[in-house]
């Protein structure tokens, strides 16, 4: 749809900026917002959840919270912005400007490395069983997220600081992708574990017939898993790879012209990553319970 | 409203301004639209199209891996270091307490409709069987005092079929769900302070609370205190969710 005749003389773009409603954005962010909170505050409260592996999903929501929290921030500014209560060029706008993008940066950073240590973990878990209590003692993981936080607070820092030079959109899309590789490698690899042992136990006398159902469960729960990731990750990623490569290409402009759409695709990724990881915990779902149907009773203080 | 953006940019820049800060685009010359051999949004087509069949393609490798079983099961060793099992634990379909810190072997941690199960390992015939025989004759001098009701579980052997002599029933398909099956308490109240021999077992999420788990058919060892034997236990978790030993 050419829109020629309605945008200024001076630029002729067929490919205008898709602008998502700005309601959007702030439904998608309260929502991911409170799911978050909830698996933090519900790790945080159960003493059953003090755990390595919760340690990471609960790492993982905290991301989430600040990513989230920093998107509906910046989204209200742009509101307040709009109605020409702001000014775009102040001083102290840019400055909180830079702190929401620096948040928003970490986060990004910091979510792809908590995937990286969640099938880490669960590597781990499977592959060295019974060494997992020595391989991942609680220091340890302590460590491990301190790390996680110190890399992403400070490369957060240098992406705002010198966002312009090349640099800093390669280190996201190296990290982007490397993390892929080592997510997909994980997991397609207790994967491979997982039908063994369910072939070996097949090949016992006597059992029924539910192979197949059960690996055609596992491999969509596996394709789930990456396939959200990486249908949530890679238009954005691409996004950068395409500034960097060809700015001035009018293909690449129609595809920058959608960057708001990618932008949300990020931000419902968080709403969607709790009922992936979090949620499907039995032990999680029943804190939950608890949390919410002992709200009225004064016995509740000894339920969790 | 004053115009804040210099006057020859568009608002969607100022909007990209605002976010990733744009510009360059004020002073490069605007794109030209002239003689495009191709669709405007190709190159998006095209990406979104790549992406579905890295989805699909990725799904179908792995189905395809379901049907046709693992290529190599001498590279899919899992446990080397599982091999020799070392402890039984405790605690299998007794309600859960409010407090779950108990010391010793026992870990409250499941409610009646759950139990534990544990990580497949690969095991040498001989060698395995003999660790285990120590492992029960062990934990049978270095077990607390609990109830004779319990039933122990212990950590899950994958035999092979020579020896399916000692076995009940070994005969049932347990089935995973990737993420899921090690989504579980898995280290969550075995704390530093459990007295168990060895290494402590890995303890997965029961299957009757989640529907997904409906078909899970694990395999225990049942480690006799009293005679330092140990016996193969089924438990079946049926589609309504109930627990039943065989």
């Amino acid at each position: 749809m050419s829109n020629n005749t309605n945008t200024p003389p001076s630029q002729t773009t067929d490919c205008p900026e898709i602008a998502v409603p700005i309601e959007i954005f702030l439904v998608i962010g309260f929502l991911s917002l409170s799911e978050n909170l909830l698996v933090v505050v519900a790790v945080i409260r159960s003493k059953n959840l003090h755990s390595r592996m919760y340690c990471f999903i609960c790492n993982l929501a905290v991301f989430n919270t600040i990513s989230s929290l920093s998107k509906t921030w910046e989204n209200i500014m742009i509101v307040f912005r709009d109605a020409g209560h702001l000014n775009s060029r102040g001083a102290s706008e840019l400055r909180i400007d830079n702190v929401m993008d620096t948040l928003l940066c970490m986060s990004f950073v910091g979510s792809i490395f908590s995937f990286l240590a969640i099938a880490a973990d669960r590597y781990i878990t499977i592959f060295h069983a019974l060494r997992y209590h020595t391989l991942m003692t609680m220091r340890r993981t302590v460590a491990i997220l301190v790390t996680i936080w110190t890399l992403c607070s400070v490369s957060g820092f240098l992406m705002i600081g010198f966002f312009e030079a090349a640099a800093v959109k390669i280190f996201f899309i190296v990290v982007f992708f490397t993390a892929l590789f080592f997510i997909l490698l994980l997991y397609v690899h207790m994967f491979l574990l997982a039908r063994y042992h369910a072939s070996r136990i097949a090949s016992m006398p006597g059992n029924a017939g539910h192979q197949r159902k059960s690996g055609l469960k596992g491999a969509l729960t596996l394709t789930i898993l990456l396939g959200v990731f990486v249908v949530s990750w890679a238009p954005f990623c691409f996004h950068l790879l395409i500034i960097m490569v060809c700015p001035e290409n009018p293909y690449c402009e129609c595809y920058r012209s959608l960057f708001q759409l990618h932008v949300l695709l990020l931000m419902s990724h968080a709403v969607i990553d709790p009922a992936i990881y979090a949620f499907r915990s039995a032990e999680l779902r029943s804190t939950f319970r608890k949390m919410f149907f002992c709200s009225d009773q004064t016995v509740c203080k000894f339920c969790i | 409203m004053p115009r804040l953006q210099p006057p020859n940019s568009t608002s969607s820049i100022a909007n990209n301004d605002y976010e990733w800060r744009y510009e360059y685009y004020d002073d490069e010359e605007p794109v030209s639209f002239e003689g495009l051999k191709a669709h405007r949004y190709s190159i998006v087509i095209g990406f979104w199209v790549g992406l579905a069949v890295f989805v699909i393609f990725m799904f179908f490798v792995l189905t395809l891996l379901t049907k046709t079983g693992a290529p190599h099961p001498e590279s899919a060793e899992p446990c080397e270091d599982c091999v020799h099992l070392t402890s039984c634990v405790e605690e299998l379909g007794r309600p859960r307490e409010a407090d779950n810190t108990r010391a010793g072997l026992s870990r409250p941690l499941l409610e009646e409709s759950r139990f534990l199960f544990n990580c497949y390992i690969n095991e040498e015939e001989q060698a395995g069987e003999r660790s285990l025989d120590r492992a029960c004759r062990a934990h049978a001098q270095f077990s607390s005092s609990e109830s004779s009701r319990q039933v122990e579980a212990g950590l899950i052997v994958q035999r092979n079929q020579a020896e399916t002599s000692e076995d009940n029933e070994a005969a049932f398909l347990a089935h995973f769900n990737i993420p899921n099956f090690v989504n579980s308490e898995l280290s969550s109240t075995l704390g530093d302070d459990d007295l168990l021999l060895g290494d402590p077992p890995i303890i997965m999420d029961s299957c009757c609370l989640n529907s997904s788990f409906q078909h899970w058919h694990p395999l225990l060892l049942h480690c006799n205190r009293n005679t330092g034997k140990i016996s193969l236990l089924i438990l079946i978790c049926d589609d309504k969710g109930q627990i039943k030993l065989i």
